[in-house]
């Protein structure tokens, strides 16, 4: 019931997009508008290059495509473990015959352990009781002293909150059953079922990991998409721009680094968007569905995944550019792509095998410190903790750094390729001439 | 006075030398563009043209020279008012035409409004004003190379750099796109254009720069090309069409066999008696004219020298 105003509210923004797409291709259909070029009063050549970038990406399919997969893949990720684990924030407890006042205190306390609101009603007979567990009216049924009864098993990986309350009170009333049976008054049974267990301290700080650890997973895998899609994009765009020739025409109105600078930052103000569509859809849906996968430091793990989402594309792009210059056919990108992927690869692997098996070894520690992997290695070791704040500075400081070194000298190969035609360009006679 | 020294040149180069490894594409090239005239730019395949062009919008590193516009050393904001096109078209091939040219002339400095406004009015001009809304890639090669031209002159630009802008044109469409370029220059615009239909060019250009090797060897208005060099002379025998008789005269050379006229080069001591006493002992002459030079000999006589 919860979930129904996030729906209506997902299914009016998909109305409202729809509806805009739909106004936008009756406009086209009745010839073409003046086009506002907003980026451009403040960024100039390059915001104007950046708006039509942007412009022709988000109405290109591909990104509806892909922006709707992620979405999907995001909400499966979410939503299953909860269907799985059958997850509630409340439960109704029935208990066949009477329930007296200590066994709804009792009740009430276990669930209050598992922060669970708990509703305990009777029912009147066994069958009855079957019959409620069977419609969902009732979670689960305490048949006096012989069993609990519930709809479906539990499986032993299930730990929502409610297989949790039902581990407990079978645990609880089965002890208490034991001390009556050992001639134990109420008060005594009532004092040792109550007793405080002993805390349990940690040397290592941290709290919540495994659901951070979750939410890296997600991280991580996502950055590696939406990574290896942009600068796809970026190695075809530029290629693309040399191979219909357009850049000689837009070269002689635009600086070189002009017309690269928009066009990356185009890519990656859409990838900004799909990122950031994907993380707003992730967390209205979680809250919805009461998913615990934003819990804990999760959310540092969010802001971590999204902050080196942007310097790994920042990094990565000026480089993926200046590939895409040295190239004007497919199967010259295809040639350079993959040499290209081996860090982004290597880093995803050793990142996503450190966020599953929960230790952060030191190459992920060390990888976190290198541009091209630390978008990877970053979030999964705030994950997994144990990360200082000035190790993210340090960290985002040399990314920054690297990618302006990156950046100039991917706009000098650049410059000297794209206008290069007949083959691929070697970056040896790129120095010779 | 020469040529070079009477027009108001606004566009100079100047000594532009540029190798790429050890191919020499230009050097020490010099020459300028005047303002009011088009102006052919030849040469044979290789010879520097399209290096020369891309030097004026600093498209290509120069080993050496430079390139000024009224007196002063050119820079991206004069560059921004010139117009462009390349020898291999360039636009964006799913993008629709009236988008494409708007942007382009935004890149160019328009605003909104004038782009607009402009991208209609050059649309018309060239007979594409329904085709707007279409994609680049679904007009035929002669429209696009409209939409080409189109983006060259949506900003109005001072200067008109064009490289075969005719080439792959039906005589509806360089007669179209002629007339635009003549016009522009009678508007007060640099207009310089390179071809090998030399006929087009002899017909649309006051004046021709030719390179050859990266160097200039002809630079001069047609009239003055055409009469400058030594006497020759038109001359048709009839029945005969490959002018075998004339291949003998001492003191002339053939220049040009074309159906079945023969035009021959005289030296300055060769009495055209010789060549008239030759023709008639080969047929009856039906043709004896002295003529002008034609641009394509200008233009072989100077890259073969």
């Amino acid at each position: 019931m919860r979930a129904i105003p996030y729906a209506i509210f997902a299914a009016l923004v998909v109305f409202a997009i729809s509806r805009r797409l739909r106004r936008r291709r009756n406009q086209e259909q009745a010839g073409p508008p003046t086009r506002q070029y907003y980026l451009s009063s403040l960024l100039g050549h390059t915001g104007l290059v950046a708006q039509r970038e942007v412009r022709e990406r988000l109405r290109g399919r591909f990104f509806r495509v892909i922006t709707l997969v992620l979405l999907a893949v995001v909400a499966a990720a979410i939503v299953i473990p909860t269907l799985h684990s059958s997850s509630k924030s409340s439960q109704t407890v029935g208990v066949v015959g009477t329930a007296s006042p200590a066994l709804r205190r009792e009740v009430d306390r276990l669930a209050r352990n598992e922060s669970l609101s708990v509703r305990v009603v009777t029912v009147a007979d066994l069958e009855t009781a079957r019959l409620q567990l069977s419609s969902g009216r009732l979670d689960l049924v305490i048949n006096g002293t012989t069993s609990i009864l519930v709809n479906k098993p539990i499986p032993a990986t299930d730990t929502s909150a409610g297989a949790q309350l039902a581990r407990s009170l079978a645990a609880t009333l089965g002890v208490q059953q034991t001390f009556r049976a050992a001639g134990l008054s109420t008060t005594q049974i009532a004092q040792i079922t109550q007793a405080k267990a002993l805390p349990i301290r940690s040397v290592q700080p941290g709290s919540n990991r495994s659901t951070a650890q979750s939410t890296s997973l997600i991280g991580v895998v996502l950055v590696f998409v939406m990574l290896t899609q942009y600068l796809t994009w970026t190695l075809m765009g530029v290629m693309e721009e040399k191979a219909s020739r357009v850049v000689e025409v837009l070269l002689a109105a635009v600086k070189p680094i002009d017309l690269l600078g928009g066009k990356l930052l185009g890519i990656g103000l859409v990838a900004l968007f799909q990122a950031g569509l994907v993380v707003a859809f992730a967390l209205i849906l979680a809250k919805a569905v009461g998913s615990d996968l934003l819990h804990g430091t999760a959310p540092l793990v969010v802001v971590a995944t999204l902050i080196w989402l942007v310097l790994g594309y920042a990094f990565y792009s000026w480089v993926y550019a200046a590939a895409g210059s040295l190239t004007e056919r497919q199967d010259q990108v295809q040639s350079l792509a993959l040499p290209l992927s081996v860090p982004i690869i290597f880093g995803y692997i050793i990142s996503l095998t450190a966020a599953g098996s929960g230790n952060a070894s030191v190459l992920v520690k060390v990888l976190a410190f290198l541009p091209p992997t630390a978008p990877f290695a970053i979030p999964t070791w705030v994950a997994l903790g144990g990360i200082a704040w000035w190790e993210l500075v340090f960290s985002a400081a040399i990314s920054v750094i690297s990618t302006f070194g990156v950046a100039r000298v991917a706009a000098a190969i650049y410059r000297r390729a794209v206008l290069r035609t007949g083959g691929r360009v070697r970056l040896r006679s790129l120095l010779a001439s | 006075m020469p040529y070079r020294d009477r027009v108001r040149a606004e566009l100079e180069l100047s000594g532009l030398r540029r190798s790429f490894g050890s191919v020499v594409a230009l050097d020490d090239l010099s020459f300028s563009v005047p303002s009011g005239q088009v102006v052919g730019f030849l040469g044979p395949n290789g010879a520097g043209k399209t290096t020369a062009m891309r030097a004026i919008f600093g498209l290509t590193d120069l080993d050496g020279g430079t390139v000024r516009w009224r007196g002063q050393s050119i820079g991206a904001e004069d560059r921004r008012r010139f117009g462009y096109m390349p020898e291999e078209r360039g636009l964006y091939p799913s993008m629709a035409v009236g988008e494409q040219i708007e942007y382009l002339g935004r890149l160019h400095g328009l605003s909104g409004s004038q782009a607009a406004d402009s991208v209609r009015t050059w649309l018309e001009r060239l007979d594409i004003g329904d085709r707007a809304a279409s994609k680049v890639e679904s007009l035929s090669h002669g429209n696009q190379q409209r939409v080409q031209l189109a983006a060259a002159l949506v900003h109005d630009p001072e200067v008109l750099i064009l490289d075969e802008p005719l080439a792959g044109l039906d005589p509806s469409g360089i007669d179209a796109i002629g007339e635009v370029l003549v016009e522009r220059a009678r508007a007060g615009c640099c207009v310089l254009f390179s071809s090998h239909q030399l006929d087009l060019v002899e017909d649309l250009c006051e004046a021709v720069t030719i390179i050859d090797h990266g160097r200039l060897v002809a630079t001069g208005t047609v009239d003055e090309l055409a009469s400058s060099g030594p006497r020759r002379l038109a001359v048709r025998v009839e029945g005969d069409r490959d002018g075998a008789w004339a291949s003998t005269i001492r003191g002339a050379s053939v220049s040009q066999v074309q159906g079945g006229e023969v035009r021959l080069v005289l030296e300055s001591t060769t009495d055209s008696d010789t060549v008239l006493a030759a023709a008639r002992s080969a047929g009856r002459v039906t043709e004896f004219v002295f003529d002008r030079r034609r641009l394509s000999e200008v233009f072989r006589e100077a890259t073969t020298s």
